[in-house]
């Protein structure tokens, strides 16, 4: 379990995955600029890593570019370093950023928490190794609440459209 | 019961007060997650379907997100691998 971070509240989304490779080189693929951008991002993307210091209280900022419907689009962001504690976790808060890290709000989800707490962890599994990733909403006002919440909901088939799913919901808050 | 309800409505299976449903469907309108009408007295309330179902596939959209991240990740050290055997039979 994530430690308690004062400013992180509710929903937890966490995604996991075993890699054939040993810690150490993990820690590097996660806080070097020219690993960072061969890896990060779905399919198909151009990651560049704009500026990594690589300090806490220092920006990660990066651009992403893809073809969406055959038309060139690109977006970027930036990581805050909470904690650095190598090779076994970072801690960083993640937003929607423009080339100079000025903070964004999500481009095409409306309400979308303007930060997120990104944990990372990694265990050493012999020469493999296993990372955890778990986000949550931080610092966020009641309405970029509720939209990450929702997330919830996917996990149990998705929201019904009736309102005993709303009377539910307004009740779990 | 799906369309338009009342705040009472919405309340009646809970132990809560109507302030208190009052409040949380405040937020949820301010998200654009609930609209309500102007009738008068009971405003009845109906869930916004587009954004309440694109408030509820982040989590699809990202799962996505991480996953081909991690598939690229794992491309990425296979290169690393090959690179540093090809490496090793040079020197």
């Amino acid at each position: 379990m994530a430690a308690m971070v004062e400013g992180a509240r509710g929903f937890e989304f966490v995604i996991e995955r075993e890699f054939d490779c040993p810690r150490d080189l993990m820690w590097r693929l996660w806080t070097e600029d020219a690993h960072i951008a061969a890896w990060f991002g779905p399919k198909g993307c151009r990651t560049r890593c704009l500026r990594n210091d690589f300090e806490v209280g220092g920006w990660m900022v990066y651009r992403m570019a893809w073809e969406m419907d055959g038309r060139p689009t690109d977006h970027g962001g930036r990581w805050v370093y909470r904690e650095i504690s190598p090779p076994e976790r970072l801690v960083f808060i993640s937003s929607f950023a423009d080339p100079d890290g000025n903070p964004l709000r999500h481009p095409w989800q409306d309400g979308w928490p303007m930060q997120i707490l990104s944990t990372v962890t990694f265990a050493a599994l012999g020469d493999r190794t296993r990372v955890r990733v778990l986000w949550q909403a931080f610092d966020a006002t009641d309405e970029e609440l509720v939209v990450f919440e929702a997330g919830r909901d996917s996990m149990r088939g998705g929201w019904g459209g009736s309102f005993e799913v709303l009377a539910e919901y307004v009740a779990s808050l | 019961m799906d369309g338009e309800v009342t705040v009472s409505e919405l309340a009646a299976p809970f132990e809560m007060s109507l302030p208190a449903v009052s409040k949380h469907l405040k937020v949820l309108q301010r998200a654009g997650l609930v609209a309500r009408g102007r009738e008068a007295q009971w405003r009845p309330c109906r869930l916004e379907a587009g954004p309440m179902k694109d408030a509820t596939d982040w989590l699809v959209h990202y799962r996505r997100f991480w996953e081909q991240s991690f598939d690229r990740m794992d491309d990425y050290l296979k290169t690393l691998k090959d690179k540093e055997r090809d490496d090793g039979s040079d020197g």
